[in-house]
């Protein structure tokens, strides 16, 4: 603690000597400090929570604020996954080809240096790239567009760390054709304002310019952001309440009177590009950036012996409400039934006492483990509990190419090649054994399947046949060990034409990708896939968009624009079970997306506004979920094929400019996004051989007993974690370089995160038709809990077969809608002009005045079904605990720009 | 330039230094030797046996299913004879009474007692005394099988003798001593043949002498030295597979979970050695506690 503090002051000493240079900036990059973009572009938000998209459009009122005005809530514009948003550097695209995403983290803490940036929404015309769904942004990091001069900012804040310094230096564009920049931050917190998290960042980024001539300048960018940070955990309502606390964090416990977290991120991404910016003429430019990024992204779990009890401290077994069914008022949950069965009572109230007398009590038991584990060395037996760092590795090449042309002033276009070579490097470390000496690399939950060597001779419990049930000590590889190879090539053209009446615009694209594994273990579960190549998938894409403006009367413009990409799934989706097989998923197409929306963007006097209506549809999607099968006790990859989604909605912004001084805002969304049919299903346990996994995938129709392809019956279900609904009201004031502005934003429909397991059609209940009148099949459904079957089937969801095995209907368990409510956000901030070209600029932003703790930004519900393998319904209910993340607590960020 | 050169210096000073600043995951391991699950202060002296347990509730243990609460202070004794370390016996403890005239541990005075948890045997090793206070726990029968613990719903949804909440160990439950000292002290009951009266007369069929520690010598019937104990497929609706194996001639049942390391056991051809926990429901049913508890015929003429 206290070395990192003295690091800080050094930095801000030494940051003060330097020489002071005359500042020239802009009012409006200032005021990027006073929106609450500040602190929360780099939060880091952890990697179970959704990331809000952060469209930047700086011509659109509504996209150029949404993202930011939204952000607490993990808002996505149009519900949109951020793989449909592309960052580029320099004209570099960064995003992250398995995952499809841009990880924010990579340039986390060097806020001041990549504030120069140009976002665009969908169908805007760019220089940089022919961007997605969800827009893009260009962050132009050159030396020589840094304002030249000293800046150093500190802030304070109770968020995921509490403070934070940053020091910028730029020599602007020298006479002598040089430029340099650089910027150095430092991110901290002993413990965030989740407890058990804390926060360790260091960011850089140096940029040097020459400039050769009138016509040439070369570029070089370096940076990286290295970080340590503890994560926080979704838990369910229970384990909430008995921590009185919608922050409860089940991911630490003590350890020697220490708070220590178990789900720990390592991140760096040292990245270096280097671009050659050719100008022929005003009006043509040639950009080339070519970049290399080597990421170590790391993030430890637990990890326990197949049979030792789980260790997480909110596991299912452990709450109160394990002991007896406790949402059953008629048959359980009554004084009749307790009074008459005290022993469930005694037993709820026993556990209810253990979690609320003693904090340590509801988080991670170190010392039991470390206990266990020292037993086990007594023993000489390997450890029953231990640490594990799952590693996900790349190495990027990458190149852009864009040639730009401004024919005149009403025509222009541009044109650029996109090349991506990726290197995912995956496998898991033993980080900490707590304890024990060794570990056995066997699948335990596979030795219970098929037994292992000491009992039998089976091949299948091994993880690495070349080195089959090895002793693992810490820093080992074991588990498993594979590399995605990704290459993506891409080239692109745009072309725009404006005159006083109308706009249009198109481009078009063509993309290629191929895609392969490399296995560098031989898993027993499959000998013969899993060890070198998967052999490559090749996908040939492309795609287009046309937009067309009109203008009826001056200040008004409406727009049609249309689009249709077709692209390769993500690598990350497309392999069974990467973690230890090569096999592809069945029925791999390239994913198809329609996208459209009509537009009207306005001034009318001081009022000025957009609306806009959009569709969007999505086609032949593949989505892979992976997770621990609380009902299986085995690691779970679940792949949906052949999805089909919609997106649709309304959104806009108005903003009325009383004078220069006062303005007011209003801005929202009302949308829908859900999937529309049934898409396939293939599941694959990591602990099972390919017969077995065969079995799984079987959905076996009641009546005729015919083997049916296996389904996730998702029709109507909604994307979540997002607001579907979300208002703004906003009030801004400025008066001598003071800043004042208050937000009341209004937030609903926001949904859980569906479990696709829970929708299985050989999960769900498959009711036959036990008659027929008039030709139309008669169900009896009845679950004894006085429901109507119409209830049931929408509560619980289930499949309908006629008396013949003809397939009538299939109904989706209802997916959990969260309560709407408000958040009120403030800011305030002034301007100091000094001498000499010097400024102080200082910004606080309260953010959740009001406290509300009651608004769910997101979660998921849990992938276990609420009846044992007999039919019998548990005493615990995981259809009723979904776990849940919460919109922060009354919160505030001070920030202080000094620039000289 | 001299100052941009010193711009970069010192910033890739800083750099350095903070980078090699201590990382904050790093933590010392506890010192657990000291470290319990249950009462670290004694529960009380022992106020019963296990033997005088059985009698003086000896109406719940005459009954298939039925349990009743302690609520008074009741301590009750036993050495720990079987636990799950070989993932055969689920939650389950066997307690078996000490007899301090002999200084030996009696296999044919135990009880089950029960907890919440998965590998307990790291905590409740073999070997180990524990007593037990029994003040807000339950005694009773499930499935004739005299024990410790609390009521449950089953998974067929029945309500049964369940196991206690871990958590009760923190209140309940004191250790004594060390496993090692009365490790060395059990004895299985070794039946050689069918020749003991428990196999004939009924007056030993019952809870008096259920569950036991035994060792017991005979013949699976079907034993081919290919067949494993509890394949997955043919598990009942209790997760376990029955097989029957000659005492003599008299047949008792070996019943074991699946998916565990007993389970993969092939039955062997010839006559073979098992000890375990032994219980009577409608006839004698062993339990084996781990592989090392299958001993075959070779194994036995070398002794």
């Amino acid at each position: 603690m206290s070395k990192c503090l003295k690091l800080v002051a050094i930095l801000l000493c030494v940051s003060g000597t330097t020489s002071a240079q005359e500042v020239i900036d802009s009012l409006q990059s200032d005021s990027y400090d006073f929106t609450f973009t500040e602190s929360q572009l780099d939060d880091d938000n952890d990697a179970s929570q959704t990331v809000s998209t952060i469209s930047s459009s700086n011509n659109d009122p509504y996209m150029g604020e949404v993202g930011y005005r939204f952000s607490p809530m993990r808002f996505k514009v149009r519900a949109y996954d951020n793989m449909y948003e592309q960052t580029y550097m320099n004209g570099l695209l960064l995003n992250d080809v398995e995952t499809g995403r841009f990880q924010y983290s990579m340039i986390g803490g060097m806020n001041d240096a990549t504030r120069n940036k140009e976002g665009v929404a969908d169908f805007e015309y760019n220089t940089f790239g022919l961007t997605p769904i969800g827009g893009g942004s260009n962050i132009n990091v050159r030396a020589s567009a840094f304002a030249a001069g000293n800046k150093i900012t500190l802030s304070g804040t109770n968020r995921n760390y509490v403070v934070r310094g940053m020091y910028t230096y730029a020599t602007g564009l020298m006479e002598n054709g040089w430029a340099f920049a650089g910027t150095i931050g430092y991110r901290w917190a002993k413990e965030g304002v989740i407890k058990g998290t804390f926060y360790n960042s260091l960011s850089y980024l140096l940029s040097v310019e020459k400039r050769f001539g009138e016509h040439h300048a070369l570029s070089l960018v370096t940076f990286g952001s290295p970080t340590e940070r503890a994560q926080q955990g979704a838990s369910t309502e229970e384990a909430y309440w008995l921590a009185n606390s919608h922050y409860y964090n089940p991911y630490w416990g003590y350890q020697n009177g220490k708070k220590r977290n178990s789900r720990v991120v390592h991140d760096f991404e040292p990245t270096a590009i280097l671009t050659w910016d050719w100008k022929f003429d005003d009006n043509k430019k040639l950009v080339t950036s070519a970049g290399v990024k080597y990421s170590r992204y790391s993030t430890s779990a637990l990890g326990w012996n197949g049979d030792a009890y789980d260790p997480r401290p909110d596991y299912y077994k452990n709450l109160p409400s394990s002991i007896f069914d406790v949402y059953d008022l008629e048959n359980r949950n009554n004084p009749d039934f307790l009074q008459s069965n005290p022993y469930f009572l005694s037993q709820y109230n026993d556990l209810y006492n253990f979690w609320t007398s003693s904090e340590a009590n509801r988080q991670i038991n170190w010392d039991r483990m470390y206990y266990v584990n020292s037993v086990q060395n007594q023993n000489g037996d390997e450890t029953l509990y231990y640490q594990e760092r799952r590693h996900n590795n790349q190495l990027v090449l990458a190149l852009n190419s864009t040639f730009n042309h401004n024919i005149d002033i009403n025509n222009k276009y541009s044109l650029g090649i996109s090349l991506n070579h990726t290197t995912g490097m995956h496998y898991k470390t033993m980080d900490d054994l707590l304890g024990g000496e060794f570990y056995y690399d066997y699948d335990k939950f596979s030795a219970n399947e098929y037994g292992k060597g000491s009992v039998m001779n089976p091949t299948e419990a091994a993880n690495d046949l070349r080195n089959p049930y090895k002793r693992i000590y810490k820093g080992d590889k074991f588990g498993y060990d594979y590399n995605i190879n990704v290459n993506k090539a891409k080239a692109w053209g745009v072309i725009q034409h404006t005159n006083s009446t109308f706009d249009i615009m198109q481009g078009l694209y063509i993309e290629g990708t191929t895609i392969e594994r490399d296995g560098k273990m031989q898993n027993g579960r499959a000998p013969q896939n899993s060890y070198g190549s998967s052999g490559t998938a090749k996908f040939l894409g492309g795609g287009g968009k046309l937009l067309m403006s009109y203008r009826p009367f001056a200040n008004n413009l409406i727009s049609l624009g249309l689009g249709w990409d077709t692209n390769a799934p993500l690598a990350r989706n497309v392999f069974v079970a990467p973690r230890m097989q090569n096999n592809f998923v069945d029925n791999l197409h390239n994913e198809d997306i329609f996208s459209s929306e009509l537009s009207w963007k306005f001034r009318f006097g001081s009022l000025t506004g957009k609306f806009t209506g959009f569709f969007t549809r999505f086609k032949n999607q593949v989505e892979q979920t992976a997770f621990y099968n609380d009902q299986e006790n085995r690691f779970t990859y679940l792949t949906m094929t052949g999805i089909a989604k919609e997106h649709y909605g309304l959104e806009g912004a108005l903003v009325f400019q009383v004078d220069s001084k006062l303005s007011f805002n209003l801005m929202g969304t009302i949308s829908d996004a859900k999937y529309i049919d049934n898409p396939y299903a293939q599941v694959n346990y990591e602990g099972m051989n390919s017969q077995t996994n065969e079995q799984l995938n079987s959905w076996i129709n009641a009546v005729t007993g015919a083997e049916m392809p296996l389904r996730v019956i998702m029709k109507d279900i909604k994307v979540g974690s997002t607001p579907l609904t979300a208002v703004s009201f906003g009030i801004n004031y400025n008066i001598n370089s003071w800043f004042l502005e208050l937000n009341a934003n209004y937030y609903d429909r926001v949904y859980v995160g569906y479990s696709a397991y829970r929708r299985l059609s050989n999960v769900l209940t498959n009711y036959s038709a036990t008659s027929s009148i008039g030709g139309k099949p008669v169900f009896n459904i009845d679950d004894g809990s006085g429901r109507t079957s119409e209830q049931i089937l929408n509560e619980d969801g289930g499949i309908l077969f006629d008396i013949n095995g003809n397939y009538v209907d299939a109904y989706s368990p209802s997916l959990e809608k969260y309560k709407g409510g408000f958040m009120l956000d403030a800011s305030i901030g002034k301007n100091i002009r000094l001498s000499g070209g010097r400024a102080i600029s200082i910004n606080l932003s309260f953010q959740n005045l009001t406290n509300n703790t009651n608004l769910r930004t997101g979660g998921f519900e849990q992938n276990r079904d609420d009846l044992y393998s007999t039919g019998v319904a548990r005493a615990y209910k995981f259809s009723k605990n979904s776990k849940y993340y919460y919109a922060n607590a009354f919160n505030a960020f001070l920030n202080i720009n000094y620039r000289f | 330039m001299k100052k941009t050169i010193f711009h970069i210096g010192t910033w890739a000073l800083i750099s350095v230094g903070i980078m090699m600043a201590s990382c904050m995951d790093d933590h010392d391991a506890p010192d657990v030797s000291n470290y319990s699950i249950t009462k670290e202060t004694s529960v009380g002296d022992p106020t019963i046996t296990i033997r005088d347990l059985k009698d003086k509730y000896a109406s719940v243990f005459t009954q298939n299913n039925a349990f009743t609460l302690i609520e008074d202070d009741e301590i009750v004794e036993g050495v720990v004879v079987a636990n799950d370390k070989g993932g055969n016996l689920y939650q389950t403890l066997m307690l078996a009474q000490y007899d301090a005239n002999y200084d030996m541990v009696d296999p044919a005075r135990c009880i089950i007692l029960a907890v919440k948890n998965t590998c307990l045997y790291p905590y409740f090793a073999y070997g180990q005394m524990v007593r037990v206070n029994l003040k807000g726990l339950y005694v009773g029968c499930y499935s004739k099988l005299p024990k410790i613990g609390q009521p449950y719903y089953t998974s067929s949804n029945n309500l049964r003798l369940g196991p206690m909440l871990f958590e009760l160990c923190k209140t309940n439950i004191y250790l004594v001593g060390k496993p090692s000292d009365y490790a060395g002290k059990i004895k299985p009951f070794v039946l050689r043949d069918d020749s003991h009266e428990m196999f004939k007369d009924p007056t030993y069929q019952n809870y008096k002498n259920s569950p036991m520690l035994v060792t017991v010598v005979g013949k699976f019937v079907g034993g081919d030295d290919k067949t494993i104990l509890a394949p997955d497929e043919l598990k009942d609706a209790g997760m376990g597979v029955d097989r029957d194996f000659k005492v003599g001639n008299t047949t008792i049942t070996v019943r074991t979970s699946t998916q565990n390391e007993v389970s993969f056991l092939k039955m062997p051809k010839g006559t073979v050695r098992l000890t375990g926990v032994m219980s009577y429901y409608d006839g004698w049913q062993i339990q084996l506690r781990s592989v090392e508890d299958m001993q075959k015929d070779m194994e036995i003429i070398s002794e």
